[in-house]
């Protein structure tokens, strides 16, 4: 049974939706900056330039949340578009996240700490499944809501229960993707492993240092034959491929040879049924810190051997948005596949030594490209794979 | 059907290696301790040390399942509504109170929610699919959707649980669980579930989630007669208190807060009780409803087969 | 400096959450990382947080912390020449 994507929305740095993030795609603008308020000041981020509130205004969001729940909301939405409830098709929501509402609680908890004017009701917008339900709320989903929190790997892990529950033939249409914000509490965690990148990062680069944190949202709407044919909605590409593998080497830290990543990029192939050789360009994981670039050049080298398809990391673009990765880079991937792209790894300049592996450099357009597979890890060495493909 | 093959749970019962819990309930009151088995014997004092009363849980009893199965897990899924709290509390209070320009990373690594499902492939050296599941009251009901699914994907031997951790300021944050008759507590259960029966031929036999649930009786009793049985045939009901089931009957109720205290995954332990409660009185069909928190509503249905 | 390592000893403890050790434990030359305590690279990153606050001292890059943290004379040594 196959799995259509009929909806897709996304916001990042580098823009809201299709048309601005194509434009910063191709034009290489990164929108990794210097951090605007006090909690991303005295950082290279990438940030979205509005607040809670000028979010609630230009999206007219009618229900108001944490700010991961409120950009979760604006990529639904966005996804959505032309969709509508119906009592005939069985829709649910599963979203990703690592943040939930602690850019609220972190607020909140500093008032209780200096006994300045703390408001507990705040709370209620703090654990993750709160932040998803907000979400659901402003469209109306309730068949099905869930969270899947596993850090940077809960949007591709979402995307594969979606799939997955519906070829079980448990929900017939699924919105499917993560979110985060910046925080406070993220940023100084990052911090404290001492894997930011004062500078702008550097994916894949031997000199690299670190990562650049980001925030945003990426969704995609699935659907069965079955939902099809009431929605009447035209499939803009197929989800064909998914996987994930617990690398079990370190809480925080990849296997040098990358065994988790190979697992679940082996497993994503299988379950597409295509050979690697398949595959028109990889989205990699790539955050630039030492450790996954090198853990994830392995694997790829491993299981591509000497026919390494195109790939890159779009994150010296968007930033690491940790849980919404996965979700953002399958819009990205779909974009590719609709538009026959390919994206550079910006910020590159010499190859890993161990690895010798150049990623793509240029934006190329006009391309066949049948086959996209996009890697997320998370800590706890959670690999996720899936592979999205031409209709 | 989904046999269970084996079940751990620290909680403030006896629980732990109790081979019917369902006798030993005792009330739990504010000063109940968690009861825990010596974690040296299952973890190593190096990883022991850094892992918070969670993380000692889910790891303890994900050991104790397998070493009862003797085979390896195809998937591991986690519930946690809640997560680490106590690493997240001791990190965010360091960073909003701290004057050094170096932080300590410790907590932050084991705040993530995904950490108890991390450490558990990690201590059993599992490969596997690993997922971790944060709805809320629902995380365990939604994590055993997922080893359903798992299993008819071809899985053969599934750990799914859930756990949570109570820490004093969450009387602050989540004030709609103080308001139950119960106190706050920690806890979790974990299961290995399989298509294949086993001995004592007690299974989960279905699972019904709901996110927008409609009157709780008849949600009852739709559930059950989807799988051809009426709510006379239950033998023991495990409910959470704060809706009552009006139309109960003669049937044997019993309301599992009062034994688990209040946590969001509550749920999962009162399936162990569900599960020891059919194997000690030989009785059929048990039933566990998840209302805990209004909006949300969970029912699963706990079955023994003839072996 | 054995004042000082008696010291340190204590305090890794404890920045370590290393419950059941007392500083009697650790020999002064015994190696901290790999087969000696079985430490890993979260706890390298505990040393430098250590560093810091006890002594004042920074250390910018967690690879630099290799040599460094071998064992109780190594980070002595170190805090003896950076203090």
């Amino acid at each position: 049974m196959k799995v259509y994507v009929t909806g897709y929305g996304v916001i990042s740095s580098i823009g809201v939706g299709e048309k601005e993030s194509l434009r910063a795609l191709k034009d290489g603008v990164s929108g990794i900056k210097r951090g605007s308020n006090n909690t991303t000041k005295d950082y290279n981020v990438g940030a979205i330039e509005l607040t809670d509130n000028e979010l609630i205004e230009k999206f007219e969001l009618n229900t108001h949340g944490s700010r991961t729940a409120l950009l979760g909301m604006i990529a639904v939405k966005q996804a959505f578009r032309g969709h509508q409830i119906n009592e005939k098709i069985r829709t649910g929501l599963i979203s990703g996240t690592s943040v939930g509402g602690m850019d609220i609680s972190e607020v909140e908890y500093k008032k209780y700490l200096e006994n300045d004017g703390h408001d507990p009701s705040r709370y209620k917008h703090h654990s993750s499944g709160a932040t998803t339900r907000e979400i659901a709320a402003e469209i109306g989903v309730t068949d099905f809501i869930n969270t899947i929190s596993t850090a940077c790997s809960s949007a591709a892990n979402a995307i594969m229960m979606g799939a997955r529950m519906i070829r079980n033939g448990m929900i017939d249409r699924i919105i499917v993707g993560g979110t985060d914000a910046l925080t406070s509490f993220t940023i100084s965690g990052f911090r404290s492993l001492m894997i930011l990148d004062e500078d702008w990062c550097r994916p894949f680069d031997e000199t690299r240092k670190g990562l650049n944190l980001g925030e945003g949202a990426g969704y995609l709407v699935l659907e069965s034959d079955r939902s099809l044919a009431v929605s009447g909605k035209e499939p803009v590409a197929e989800l064909s491929g998914w996987s994930n593998a617990s690398d079990a080497f370190h809480q925080t830290a990849s296997s040098p040879e990358g065994h988790g990543a190979k697992i679940s990029m082996m497993e994503a192939l299988k379950v597409a049924g295509i050979a690697p050789s398949d595959i028109d360009y990889i989205n990699a994981h790539g955050t630039a810190t030492p450790n996954n670039d090198l853990s994830e050049s392995q694997a790829i080298k491993s299981i591509f051997k000497d026919s390494i398809p195109p790939f890159s990391s779009t994150k010296s673009y968007t930033g690491h948005t940790l849980a919404a990765s996965g979700g953002i880079e399958a819009v990205f991937a779909i974009l590719a596949l609709r538009n026959g792209l390919l994206y550079p790894n910006l910020n590159f300049e010499n190859a890993i030594k161990e690895t010798g592996l150049v990623p793509q450099t240029k934006f190329e357009d006009s391309l066949n490209i049948k086959h996209v597979l996009s890697n997320s890890f998370g800590f706890g060495g959670n690999n996720s794979s899936i592979i999205l493909s031409a209709i | 059907m989904y046999y269970i093959h084996s079940i751990a749970s620290i909680s403030h019962q006896d629980s732990f290696r109790n081979d019917n819990v369902y006798e030993s309930l005792t009330p739990i009151t504010e000063e109940s301790e968690l009861i825990t088995p010596n974690y040296k014997e299952f973890i190593p004092p190096t990883t022991l040390r850094r892992l918070s009363p969670v993380l000692r849980i889910g790891l303890a009893a994900s050991i104790e399942c397998k070493n009862e199965i003797q085979k390896e897990f195809d998937a591991i899924i986690v519930g946690t509504a809640l997560g680490c709290l106590k690493d997240t509390e001791k990190f965010l209070t360091t960073i909003l109170t701290t004057t050094s320009s170096v932080l300590s990373p410790t907590a932050f690594i084991q705040s993530t929610h995904n950490t108890i499902g991390g450490q558990i492939s990690l201590g059993l050296k599992n490969h596997a699919y690993n997922m971790t599941h944060t709805q809320n009251s629902l995380s365990f009901e939604v994590s055993l959707l997922d080893a359903i699914m798992c299993i008819e994907e071809g899985k053969k031997n599934v750990l799914v649980g859930a756990a949570d951790e109570k820490i004093d300021f969450l009387k602050t944050v989540q004030p709609g669980l103080v308001s139950n008759d119960y106190p706050l507590s920690s806890g979790g259960s974990f299961f290995s579930l399989s298509k294949e029966k086993n001995n004592s031929g007690i299974a989960i036999k279905a699972l019904y989630s709901s996110f927008n649930p409609k009157e709780l009786d008849n949600e009852i009793k739709s559930f059950l007669k989807g799988e051809g049985l009426e709510l006379k045939e239950i033998d023991l009901i495990l409910h959470s208190n704060s809706h009552k089931i009006t139309e109960i009957e003669d049937i044997q109720c019993l309301d599992y807060l009062k034994y688990t205290g209040v946590h969001y995954s509550a749920s999962a332990f009162a399936v162990h009780i569900a599960h020891d409660y059919l194997e000690a009185k030989n009785k059929k069909y048990s039933i566990v409803v998840n209302d805990m928190c209004k909006g949300s509503l969970g029912l699963i249905l706990v079955a023994k087969y003839e072996a | 400096m054995s004042d000082l390592k008696e010291k340190l000893k204590a305090q890794i403890i404890k920045q370590l959450n290393l419950e059941d050790m007392n500083p009697e434990d650790i020999k002064d030359d015994a190696p901290l990382f790999g087969d000696g305590l079985g430490l890993d690279s979260i706890d390298a990153l505990e040393f430098i947080v250590l560093l810091e606050q006890h002594y004042d001292i920074k250390i910018a890059d967690p690879s630099e912390g290799k040599e460094v943290f071998q064992s109780v004379n190594s980070l002595a040594a170190y805090i003896e020449k950076n203090s």
